[in-house]
Parts: structure tokens; sequence; C-alpha cells
């Protein structure tokens, strides 16, 4: 049943495409797989033998339900957790701890509650040009002067205005809190930007201005996203990439591992067309119907977590 | 639109009791008490005016005037012609007070460390593996069991008195501190180190900083169960101090100083805590308390 709905994989009329120009790899994991101890001796292997190559520059969406590991597929580059086997590389090195090479922004919690928006957004910047003892020296007082300046531009196009940028984090809505994140972590310029659920906790009107801002953040400098998502849409009108991950049965314990990797069809079209693409529709019932033959034969036959309208609509 | 009150109201979840009715019931009880104690001594005197157990108000104001004018007994007599300055700065609550208060803010002082320890608990593993299960266990001594050791180390100088504090709130101390570093939520340590922080830049400077407020409330919290150590230790063995003072006017039946000292300390505790709650508020303006 996989086979054949993974036979029937979303393809679009071919357009005519660039000559692929070669490019480096950014992210590597070869044969990851992670087990989780679960009491009496017994692990759960959420991971099993995952490869994946992701070169510099892409926007890649990770897709999946609930639980199927794509938060600790994005914990194990970020350096949060180590693979029970295998390897995990960014940038040619491997990823042993958290470092800057990742900027992060999670779904909740992405903004430090005691400093107001512009000090969340200087916090990286600072501590990247000098420790404790060097902020004393004026030379560093001038450069939180210009890096005030750009702060506030970069701020400033991700649509704040000057009087949010005194206001603390619980004085801003949800959607602002994740510009302010976002902005906060690409102020950095980390080659990799993880974004785990970023949006997923907006409502509709104001995921779909950040979609907009973040394509466009993406277009301009083209960091390497790995954007993790459960909304099928979201990953449609993003990525450049769709890396569907999945559960299998085997003995009792079950595993996820990569059911579906794609270049999405869409991402050839400019972003504002996607939306309105009759394909987006059909693409994004043929993911579905993967996500859901991989279900079934898990045993899971309940296919809320895809066909749920409302955790799959804008 | 507010509604007319109603009796039904006091016992409503749902009443909206106006600015007037809060602030009225809020004084309620302490007019009272006042009352009740007014009515008890008036009884007490009626029947035998030297009562000294609820002493009248004239015997308070007496009590009052010579705690704040007069130096204590075992001090040397003022000049008569003493100025009010000379007075206030020689009288038996002043120096009480100042005896009480020098033990008491050394022991805050000296519990900074134990907050620090209960952030390092929190933030580097190894810190909680070492001192976290110790703690527990010392946090269960019962501090005032620790007296006598604490005399013979010390001695019954000053330092056994403000040791007897610490240790009797610093386990308490460490372990909230550290509960609150721990809740810090994990996004928010992975997000500071991929913005280049160092281990202690986190500890300090991400961590330290939001459980500021928490760790403040903690030592409000506190301030009564430091006091109470500072009393069993000054009534033990002190020669001056708050405590030392009420002991002494216990066996002397001396309820006119007693009781005014214990609404000073009560007054001293209010004071302290509402700074600690005023410089909270005013320090951390972005705190959200639950």
């Amino acid at each position: 049943m996989v086979s054949a709905a993974l036979a029937a994989r979303p393809q679009l009329d071919p357009i005519p495409a660039l000559a692929p120009v070669p490019r480096r790899t950014e992210i590597a994991l070869r044969n990851v797989s992670v087990l989780y101890p679960c009491g009496r001796g017994d692990s759960k292997t959420v991971l099993s033998g995952i490869d994946l190559e992701i070169a510099a520059g892409e926007f890649v969406v990770v897709l999946g339900e609930t639980g199927c590991g794509k938060s600790t597929l994005l914990r194990l580059i970020l350096g949060e957790d180590s693979p029970t086997a295998g390897s995990v590389q960014v940038d040619g090195k491997p990823v042993t701890r958290i470092d800057a090479r990742c900027g992060y922004v999670p779904q909740k919690y992405s903004l430090f509650p005691d400093r107001t928006v512009m000090g969340n957004v200087m916090y990286g910047p600072e501590n990247a040009r000098s420790g404790i003892l060097g902020r004393w020296r004026p030379s560093f007082w001038r450069y939180r002067r210009e890096l005030r300046d750009e702060a506030g531009q970069y701020l400033g196009r991700m649509g704040l205005r000057p009087q949010d940028l005194t206001k603390y984090p619980h004085q801003l809505s949800g959607g602002m809190q994740q510009r302010v994140a976002i902005a906060q972590a690409l102020l950095m310029r980390p080659p990799v930007l993880l974004m785990d659920e970023a949006f997923s906790a907006l409502d509709p009107s104001t995921r779909s201005r950040l979609q907009e801002q973040i394509h466009s953040v993406w277009l301009e400098s083209r960091p390497t996203i790995l954007f993790v998502t459960h909304n099928t849409q979201e990953a449609l009108l993003l990525g450049t990439r769709l890396i569907l991950l999945g559960r299998h049965l085997d003995d009792r314990s079950q595993r996820s591992n990569i059911l579906l990797d794609m270049e999405n069809p869409l991402s050839r079209l400019p972003f504002a067309r996607r939306a309105q693409s009759p394909e987006l529709h059909r693409i994004q019932e043929q993911v579905k119907q993967i996500a859901f033959a991989a279900s079934s034969m898990d045993g899971t036959e309940d296919p809320a977590e895809f066909a749920n309208p409302e955790s799959d609509s804008q | 639109m507010k509604s007319a009150f109603h009796p039904s109201d006091l016992v409503s979840v749902q009443a909206r009791p106006s600015r007037l009715w809060t602030q009225s019931m809020s004084w309620l009880l302490f007019i009272a008490g006042i009352a009740l104690y007014a009515q008890f001594s008036i009884a007490r005197h009626k029947e035998n005016p030297e009562d000294r157990v609820v002493p009248s108000v004239h015997q308070l104001a007496a009590g009052v005037k010579s705690s704040i004018l007069e130096p204590a007994e075992e001090d040397d007599p003022l000049d008569p012609g003493a100025g009010l300055y000379q007075r206030l700065r020689h009288s038996m609550l002043w120096k009480d007070t100042a005896s009480s208060g020098r033990r008491f803010f050394v022991a805050l002082a000296l519990l900074v460390p134990a907050i620090l320890l209960g952030l390092h608990m929190a933030v580097f593993p190894y810190a909680g593996a070492l001192f976290l299960r110790f703690v527990l266990f010392f946090d269960k001594i019962v501090a005032l069991s620790l007296l006598p050791i604490l005399f013979i180390i010390f001695g019954i100088e000053e330092w056994s008195k403000i040791m007897l504090m610490v240790i009797g709130v610093a386990p308490t101390l460490i372990l909230d501190t550290c509960n609150n570093a721990r809740a810090v939520h994990r996004e928010q340590i992975v997000k500071a180190f991929t913005l280049k922080s160092g281990s202690f830049d986190i500890a300090y400077r991400v961590v330290l900083r939001q459980i500021l407020p928490q760790i403040i409330n903690s030592v409000r919290l506190n301030l009564k169960p430091l006091a109470l150590f500072l009393f069993a230790g000054e009534m033990i063995a002190a020669t001056d101090g708050l405590a030392y003072r009420i002991a002494i006017m216990r066996r002397h039946m001396g309820m006119d100083i007693i009781l005014p000292y214990l609404l000073w300390v009560a007054l001293l505790l209010f004071a302290v805590d509402a700074f600690l709650r005023f410089a909270n508020r005013r320090l951390h303006p972005w705190y959200q308390p639950l």
C-alpha cells in the first residue's frame, strides 16, 4: 500500500528548470538512529537509519504527524540531543553540543522575558562581539550604537514599529513575538536556521503574513532553513524540499524514517501564486495519502493527524 | 454597571466589591482587635487598677515613652539635660533595634552565596549532582537542634546567632532557587547557546535575571523564619536585641514594653517586606507572576 502511494508521488507538469549548480552540503545526517530509554531496560526507537543531506541555501520543510520524530531530528542538528548511532554534521563539522552554527526559533518561549524587544535582538550580536569584561570599553559602546541602528532596521523590515522596540515580550502579540524571535536569530547571520513549529501557535492571518516574511528573508539572504511543521499546506507554500517523516511498526517498537523526500514542485512558482495554485490541493492530498498509508501499515488507523482540517488549514 | 451590595454577595464567588468596601473591610479586623483589647483591659483594670497583664492605654504609652526616650536598665543613665536626639540615640528601643537589625542584615547578606549555590545546582549538572542530595538532607535537620553545636563552635557571641539564621533559612533558599532556575524553559537556554552565550552567560545573564523576582519573593517569604531564628538565638544568649528585651521583660511581667516591642518587630518586618515588594516591581517591570 505504501509503495503504491509512493509511486503516486506528487508531480507537476514539467517546468523548464535551470541547470543544476553543485552546492555545498550544509547539514548531513548519516545512518542516524535515536533510542530513548523507557524504563525497565526497554528503549523506544524514535528515528532509525536516517540518511539526509541538505545543501546550503535550501528551504527544507520536515513534515510528519505528532510524535514521528520531527523535533528529535531538529534537536539532533541543533546539538541538543545526540544520536544513539550515526553522525550529524553541520557546516562540515560534527555536532557535539549546541552552538551558534544554527539559529533557532522554537514554537514558544522564544524570547527572553526580562529583555525588551531591542534587548532581545541585540543579545546575540553583543555576545558575539565581546565577553562581559570587554563591554566596558568605549569601542563596545560605539559598536552597540551601530548595532542598535541595524537591529532597528531589521525589526522594521519584520513589521515592528519604533514604539514596539522598548516593549517587553509579554506586551506583544504572539505573531509579533515570533517576528522578533526570527529577527533575533537572523541578526546573528547563522548559516542554518532551525524553526520548530514556529508558526503553529499563531492565528491563520498572522501565520500567513509571517510565512510571506520568512520566505522573503530567505530569498534575500538564502540561509539554509529547516522548518518543522505538521501542516502540509504550510510545507508546500514555504519549502523548496519536503521531507515526510513517518513511523513503521517493527518488533512492537515504533520507529520513524523518511517516507518521502522530494523537491517541492510549487517552489518554482512565485510565492504569491502558490496559495492559489490548483496543484496545491492535489499535492497536499497526495502527501496526506502517503502519510496515511504508512500510518495504516503501523496499525494507526486514525488519519486524524493529517485529515484534521483545523490542524492543516491556514 | 455595579449593582448595590446584597448580603448574599459575602459568600458569592462572583461578587465584585467596590474599592470603598475593600478598603473598609481590610481595616475591620484591626479595629475589632483594638476594641476587644481595650474592652478587656478596661474590665481588668476595674478589678485591679495595678494590673500589668493587659496594660491600659496609659501604661502602654508610658512603656513606649520609656522605650524610645530612656536607656536600658543595664546602661548608664542619661544626663537629665540631654536633648531629644541624644535620648533617641541612646534609647533602649534604638539599641535593641540596631543590634537585632545588624544580625538580621548580616545573615541576609550571608544568604547570597546560598542563592548562587541554588542557581549553580540547577544550571550546572555536576554541581547539582554534588550538592542536591546533601542539601535535601540538610534541609530536614531542625536548625534549632544545631544551636548547642553553634554555641560550641562560634561561642555565645554574635556569630552563633547569625549562623543559626543562615543555617535555618539557607537550605530553603537554595532549594527554592534551584527549583525556580530549573523551571526556566529549556528553549531559552538552547536559544541563548545559539546566540553565542557561554555557560556562565546562561547562568547569570539568562537564568538568574529571569528568576531574580522569584528569588526576592522567596526571601520575602523567608523573612519570618529568619526573624524566628534570630529571636531564638537572642532569647537564649544575648545581652541586647529585641528578643532579648522581650525575654527580660517577661520575667518582670512588663507587658507595657513587650506589646509595643512585638508590634515594632511586626512593623519592621512589614517594612522590609514592603520595600522588597516595591523594589521587585520597580526593578522587574516585565515580571508576570502566575
